[in-house]
Formats: C-alpha cells, structure tokens, sequence
C-alpha cells in the first residue's frame, strides 16, 4: 500500500512518465464504464424497459417513479451501505433528482450547476457553471432539480430564467436561450421533459405577478417552437374568469415538471396559484387555469382539457405536482387515468383521456371545503379566506403536499404521497403590482410549533381514493418517492433520514441517518449489473448499495 | 520560423500602442487581484456607474470637461494592478480624482480593478491587424480547428471549447496558442495513456484524475472511468494533442484567426 502510493507520487513531476501500478485483489470487477449511446426519443418512450439507468427526472414519461430493479428487496434492503456520496460545492439545499445514462450520472447543484459523475464511483468527469446576475428574484432558494436528456445534450432550466443545453460528454455550452425576463420575476428551476422532438418546460415566478406558460423548444436550435399560456389570453375562452385586467399579472406559474402519454400524445402540466395569492379580491372569478391540470396536444400544444382543482384560489394551493399516468382498474373496466395528490389536500382520480373527474377525497387534513361535487369541484365552506386579521385554515401555506414527487408502484397499484397535517393563520393585505416586484397580497403564519403537527406517508388507493395504510414521520417532510420492483418505497424525511418501506403494508424495512434534510427525492440503477439508490440530504447526493462479495 | 518572431514584434507593437496587456495579462500581477471572477467584474461595472461614471463617463471613456481621462486604454498612472488599486484608494493628489471612502472594503476597490483591467481588453479598444471573417473561414476550412474546438455549440469535443476565448485569453496569447500549443497545457488535456490488467491499452484527455481513480475522454469522444488499482500501467503525457501551425499557416492567417478568437465572447 505504502509503496504505491510512494511510486504514484513522481506521476506529479514527470512528463510522460510510465509507471507500473500493481494489481491487487479487490472488491472491483473489472471497471470500464461504457461510453453511454446517444438516448433516443425511442428510449425515453420504453424507458420503463431499462430500469438500469434514470433518464428523466420522474423515471419514466408516466412519471410513476416506479423501477423494475429488484435486487434490492424487502429481504436485504437492510444490508444497504453506502457506496459514495457527493458534495454539492455551492452550499445550498440540494432538490435534485440526478439522471443516469449508461453508468454516468447527471447531478444538478445549486444555483444552476451541472455535474457529470462516475455512476459507480461519484467521481467526477466535468462540470457546468452557469454565470448568474448578481440581482435575481427568486422566491424560494437557489436551487435546480434536474435535467433531460435527448441524444448526447442535457436541458437544464437555470435560476435566471434560461434554458441551457450542455453537451453531456464534455459540458460544453451548445446553446443558451432566455425563456423570459428575470428582471420581470421569472426564474427557472424545474427539469424539462422530453417530448418526441421537442424541449418542454416551465416557468416559476407566481409569487411576482408573472403569466405562467408552458414552452416548447427545438432541442437542436433552442429556437421556441410554441407556447400555451396558463391564463387565457384576451378574447380567448376563460380569460372572463379573471375581473378587469387581472389576468395580465394572475401568476399560474408552471414551476415544476409534467408528464407524457405517447399513445394519446397529450402532454400533462400542472399550474401555480392565481395572483396576488393570498387577496383573491382584486381578481375575482375562477380564475382559469391557474391551480388546474392541462392537457396539451403533443405537437402543438393547444390544450385539449384542463382540469381545474381550485377556483378563485385564496391560499397558495398549488397545482404544481407531478401527475402520474397508470391504467387502473376502475369500477370493473380498465381506465386510463392520471392521479394527483393536490395541495388543497384532496386526492384525485381523472380519466386522462378526457379530463373526467372520477374519484377524489381529502387525504390530509383540511378546514376550507366540505367535500367534492360530483365533478370534482370542491364545495367551499364559507368564511375561510384570508382577512386582513388572519383566519385559520388547514392545510397550511406550504399545503397537504407540495412539489415533491409522489409515486405510484405496478405491484402494489398503490398510489404514495408525502403528506402534511397542519394548518396557519392566513392573511391578507392590499397590494399593488410592480414589476420585479413580490405580489402576493398577504402571507400565512403557525400559530403551533412545527412539532405538533404531523407528516406521513400516505399509500392511497387510486380506484377509490381511501387511504390504505399511512406511516408516520415528523413534521414537514419535502422528500419525494420512488417504488421499485423489489416491493419497496424509498423516501426520506425532514429530520433527515433515508428509509425503505413495504410498498404493501408501510413496514419500516431499514433507515439511515443522513444529518440533513431530504428535500429531493430518491432514484435508483444500475451500473455492471448492480443496483444503486441514490437520494440527495443537504448538500450531499449519497448513493447506497448493497454489500459486494 | 523567422515568422513566429515577426509575428510576436508585430503584435507587441499593437500591445504597447493601443492596450493594456502588460497591465492586465501578467500572470504574476493577476495573482495580486483575487477579484477578477465575471461577478467580480460585474460588480465593480456596478459601482462605477454609481461613483465614477460622472466623471469618467458611463463607457469608462473619459471626459473633456471633468478632465477624467479615458480609462478604456493603456492609463498614464499605473501599469499594474496594484497601481490602480493605489490610485483608486488614495486618488491622485492636487486633481478631482479623489479617494473612494475610506471604508470602502478592500474586496470592492479590487473589483473595480477587475472591471478597469476587463476594459483594456476590451476588443472595440484593439485594432488587430487579421480580419474576423477571414480567420472564422480558417478556423472551419483549412485550420480544420473546429475538428477539435467547438464554438457555440459546433466543431469537436477533443480541445477545450472556443466560444467565449476572447475573455480568457489576449491576441498575444492566442498566438501562443496557435504558434507553440505545448508551451502551456492545462491538466484537463493532458493524455493519459492507460493499460488494464488485461493488456488493453487506451489513450484520451484527462478528464480528472484524482488519488484512487481517472477519467479519460478517447478520440471517438467515448468516456472511460478506472480504479487506479486496477490498471497495469498509467502513462501521462504533459503535451498539448493540439498541432503547431507555424509551418500550416501564413502569417496573415494566423493574424486572421487571431481576430477571429479575439472577438469569440459572450453575446451582448
Ligand atoms: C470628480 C471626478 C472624478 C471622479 C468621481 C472619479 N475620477 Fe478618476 N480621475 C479623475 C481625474 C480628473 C483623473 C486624472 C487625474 C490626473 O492624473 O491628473 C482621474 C484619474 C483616474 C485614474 C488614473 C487614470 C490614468 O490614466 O492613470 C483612474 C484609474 C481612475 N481615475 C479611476 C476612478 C475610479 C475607479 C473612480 C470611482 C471610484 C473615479 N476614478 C472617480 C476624476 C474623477
Ligand atoms: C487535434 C486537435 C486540435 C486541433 C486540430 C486544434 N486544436 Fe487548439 N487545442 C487543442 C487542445 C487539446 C488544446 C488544449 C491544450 C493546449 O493548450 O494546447 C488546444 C488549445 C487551443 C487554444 C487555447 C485554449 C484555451 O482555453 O486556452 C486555442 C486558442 C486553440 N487551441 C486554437 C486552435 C486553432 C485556431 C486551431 C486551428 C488552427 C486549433 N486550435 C486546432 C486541440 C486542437
């Protein structure tokens, strides 16, 4: 040992030296990392068919998080140790789900960095850094989640409202395109989702009075091939659902990642809170399509249906989850349908060919509707909006569940969301807009410390949207899921921990102690015939597997 | 090879008439100025505009009436660095230049440092001899650089990415660059030249190479990763892949290409 160390020194001095390094015996196969292939539209759609690379972030294009990989299992997942892990340099909270492509993984860091790692090893092979103004709006931390991929370039989204695509064998810049004005209150947070030919992707800024909209750019060029805006248009159906001019400055952000049905060629998206969020006086009506699922036409991007969860919102519920597509049994036939555990705390289940609402029910706790109308409307209870005094409302500003991934397993056919039980004292305040400028027209506060609420992991039934078992963590987990052949559902929590539980019945099969908080969710594949779990704590992306023999 | 000489005199001449390099391009004295990041810069173009544009206007070119002189060029009162750090914080006695207050943080009197020196390579201060089309044609056809180089996202992944050359490097460099590619090699295109236990031998850029482990990019762009351990051998070579062009090209068309990377940054 000594003296290989002592004979790799002059490596250092020399120029052109040959030096013998001896072999030994160890854990490591014989380690060539394969040169990834370029990953075709072809791949994305069967991703589901190579579970030993993660090429988007939600897995698979139906965004169910769910991996065929099963050596891992409910029977050893408890022998899981780590591998490696990674510190992210810029000391932010890592949200990023990485992306691994034939034993390279993609991590995305804090403000808006790219890092292309060994997959085995977390060593690096390049990195991206992306130059930012020193004067950005953003409401809720410098960080990024993920990137996409189309044949050998990565789309990443960057805080100062770009789209940047990095030639993924070197890191090299191949275009850079603004999307929108960050002086104006965009910004850029979310992966962007490959769809056939094209670069889909989102926009944040719905707590500065922007107008949300979904785009579409050319992968080669970045040229802008279409955009839908989340808020109807003058003239155009549903802009009456605005009073006055509101809807020029009605957020409807679209700040985190949708979903893609190859066979109906329907994109689906989920939409940000109405602005100002919290004074819904200055914009009355429904307020389309903010805090609504749509559906958009694969090519063009017209929408084909849109769902709304909740009208006139008042308090900040967000429709910014990731929808996941399954074909379930319902009610004695197979349906295609879309699940959405909401931040209004309802869950529900669509028919995703046409927008049909066909099961849903509160699966957190909630004080503002006393249900859902047979359309999937919800009933208000009166006198729940923000006052200028404040009123207390459940759940709270931060919601029943928020951005972070939920999961769905083809084993089980359950449905799993990280869940909140809380609730705040919701205000409101008169506010006028201005550029660049915060609109949101109130705010929230706890009234309880965040300990006396409760956080767990809910499995719903999506045919009947009941509960089935529910496992209990502390207050407020931001982790997302992912389930995997080997029966299990991986997920973290605030507090810090990894851990594995019975996708059946929500048995604790193993944790680990991370030391920081989980906000990002889990990911898992393989790499010379061995599967990794990689989850993000902190500032660290830590990768798990099991012991090799 | 009388041309490498005439071409260095040559641009050494441009150097001292019109620009600042002996200012801003030493590496000794840039190792004086840890505030030279784009940031930096930015910050420092901030804080002109705040402070000193009134008088040395807001393009840093001076002005008649204020007396300020044009800062944009080779300045008449430091050469260095650290000699515009000192006129900047102590100002320049008996004239309106007066020092910034005195509890202006080092870090920001550097950043204006940065921002100055950023001025003098400023290409719209340079007149090169070559011509930008010429030396872009070059660059694609008889060069065949972008085999090699990618600009803007075009051209190959076996040197380092040309798309904003003109902030890193000054006409004087990127002869060197062109003239003499072995004279400095950054670690990131070293070759490695590997051979695993199995006897197969493969060759590429060092990517990273860290105590236990390397990554090396091959010529077909393939990415390769290795335990140390796990290979019988590991050769480095400190030399550039990158060859001379002083037998390849004419002196104006080195000129040319020179123009051409000179004027690579980042848009507007
Ligand atoms: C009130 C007008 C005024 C302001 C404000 C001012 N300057 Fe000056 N500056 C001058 C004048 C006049 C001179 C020429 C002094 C001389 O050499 O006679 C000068 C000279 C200089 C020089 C030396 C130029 C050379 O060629 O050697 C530098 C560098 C400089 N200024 C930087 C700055 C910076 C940086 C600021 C802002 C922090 C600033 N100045 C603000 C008037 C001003
Ligand atoms: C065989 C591949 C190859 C070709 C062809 C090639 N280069 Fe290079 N070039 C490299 C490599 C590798 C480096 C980095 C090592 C070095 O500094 O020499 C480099 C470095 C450079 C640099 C310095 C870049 C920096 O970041 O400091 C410039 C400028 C440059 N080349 C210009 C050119 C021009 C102009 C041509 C065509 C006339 C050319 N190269 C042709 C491989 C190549």
């Amino acid at each position: 040992m000594n003296r290989s160390i002592a004979l790799l020194a002059p490596l250092c001095l020399g120029l052109g030296l040959t030096l013998p390094v001896f072999a030994q015996e160890d854990e490591f196969q014989t380690v060539i990392t394969p040169a990834f292939s370029p990953v075709t539209w072809e791949r994305l759609i069967n991703a589901e068919d190579e579970p030993e690379n993660w090429m988007m972030y939600s897995g698979t294009l139906d965004s169910q998080r769910y991996s065929r990989l099963d050596q891992i299992d409910k029977s050893n997942v408890a022998e899981l140790e780590m591998k490696w892990s990674y510190q992210i340099p810029v000391i932010d909270r890592a949200e990023t789900v990485p992306t691994v492509v034939d034993g390279i993984m993609f991590i995305t860091e804090a403000p808006s960095n790219l890092t292309a790692v060994d997959a085995r090893t977390g060593r690096v092979y390049w990195r991206y850094d992306h130059e930012l103004p020193d004067d950005l709006r953003i409401c809720c931390g410098r960080n990024n989640r993920g990137v996409a991929i189309l044949g050998e370039t990565l789309f990443m989204s960057t805080l100062d409202a770009h789209l940047v695509a990095i030639d993924a064998r070197t890191g090299n810049v191949l275009w850079d395109t603004e999307v929108a004005d960050y002086e104006a209150g965009y910004s850029k947070t979310a992966a962007p989702l490959i769809v056939k030919d094209k670069v889909v992707t989102g926009i944040a800024g719905g707590e500065f009075g922007i107008r949300g909209f979904i785009d579409a750019y050319d992968p080669a060029s970045g040229e802008l091939e279409w955009r839908t805006y989340a808020i109807p248009g003058s003239g155009e159906p549903g802009n009456d659902s605005w009073s006055g001019d509101s809807w020029k400055t009605g957020g409807a952000a679209t700040w985190l990642t949708g979903s893609y049905d190859p066979d109906l060629n329907l994109i689906y998206w989920g939409t940000g809170n109405p602005g100002p969020d919290w004074n819904g006086d200055v914009r009355l009506g429904d307020n389309l399509y903010s805090d609504s699922a749509l559906a958009l036409d694969g090519d063009t991007g017209e929408i084909a249906w849109h769902f709304q969860f909740t009208p006139h919102d008042v308090h900040d519920y967000d429709s910014i989850q990731v929808p996941i597509l399954a074909d379930i049994e319902y009610q004695g036939s197979t349906r295609k349908v879309m699940m959405w555990a909401n931040r209004n705390a309802f869950f529900y289940t669509i028919d995703r060919v046409t927008g049909e609402f066909l099961e849903g029910d509160a699966y957190a706790s909630q004080t503002w509707a006393q249900g859902l109308d047979p359309n999937g409307r919800p009933i208000r209870v009166p006198g729940m909006a923000p006052t200028y005094e404040g009123i207390l409302v459940s759940p709270p500003i931060v919601g029943a569940t928020n951005w972070y991934s939920p999961g769905y397993s083809q084993q089980t056919g359950l449905f799993y969301v990280t869940s909140f039980d809380g609730e705040q004292e919701f205000f409101k305040r008169d506010e006028d807009y201005e550029e660049g400028e915060r609109f949101t027209g109130g705010g929230g506060r706890y009234n309880q410390p965040m300990d006396a609420f409760h956080s767990s992991i809910r499995a719903i039934n999506p045919a009947t949207a009941q509960i089935e078992w529910e496992f209990p963590i502390m207050p407020r987990s931001s982790a997302g899921i992912t389930t995997t052949a080997g029966g299990i559902v991986f997920t973290g929590s605030a507090d810090g921990y990894f851990f594995a539980l019975d996708a059946a019945t929500g048995e604790e099969l193993w944790h680990i102690s991370l030391g920081a908080r989980v906000h990002a969710a889990p990911m898992t594949y393989a790499v010379d015939g061995k599967q990794f779990v990689t989850i993000a704590s902190g500032n660290v992306v830590y990768t798990f597997g099991l012991k090799d023999n | 090879m009388s041309s490498i000489s005439t071409q260095i005199k040559h641009l050494l001449a441009i150097a001292i008439c019109g620009t600042l390099f002996a200012a801003s391009g030493g590496n000794a004295e840039d190792a004086g100025n840890l505030y030279n990041t784009r940031f930096d810069i930015n910050a420092g173009l901030k804080y002109f505009e705040r402070q000193c544009s009134r008088c040395h206007g807001f393009d840093a070119k001076g002005n008649d009436e204020t007396g300020a002189p044009d800062l944009t060029g080779r300045l008449s009162r430091a050469s260095s660095d650290v000699g515009i750090f000192n006129i900047i914080r102590t100002g320049v006695p008996g004239t309106a230049m007066l020092p910034v207050a005195a509890d202006l943080p080092d870090s920001q009197v550097w950043q204006l440092v940065a921002y100055i020196g950023s001025l003098s390579t400023d290409p719209a201060n340079i007149d090169l001899p070559g011509s930008v089309v010429a030396g872009a044609r070059l660059f694609a056809n008889k060069g065949d650089c972008n085999s090699c180089h990618m600009i803007d996202g075009q051209g190959g992944r076996l040197g380092p990415d040309l798309s904003r050359i003109g902030e890193r490097r000054n006409p004087e460099e990127l002869l060197t660059d062109i003239l003499d590619p072995h004279q400095e090699v950054a670690p990131r295109w070293w070759t490695m030249r590997v051979t695993d236990s199995e006897g197969i031998t493969r060759e590429g850029l060092r990517m990273n190479e860290d105590s236990f482990s390397l990554r090396i990019m091959d010529a077909e762009s393939n990415l390769w990763s290795y335990p140390k351990r796990q290979l019988a051998s590991i050769e480095r070579v400190e030399e550039s892949t990158m060859p001379s062009y002083t037998q390849i090209l004419s002196d104006s068309e080195v000129d040319d290409l020179v123009a051409y990377l000179f004027s690579l940054r980042k848009e507007n």
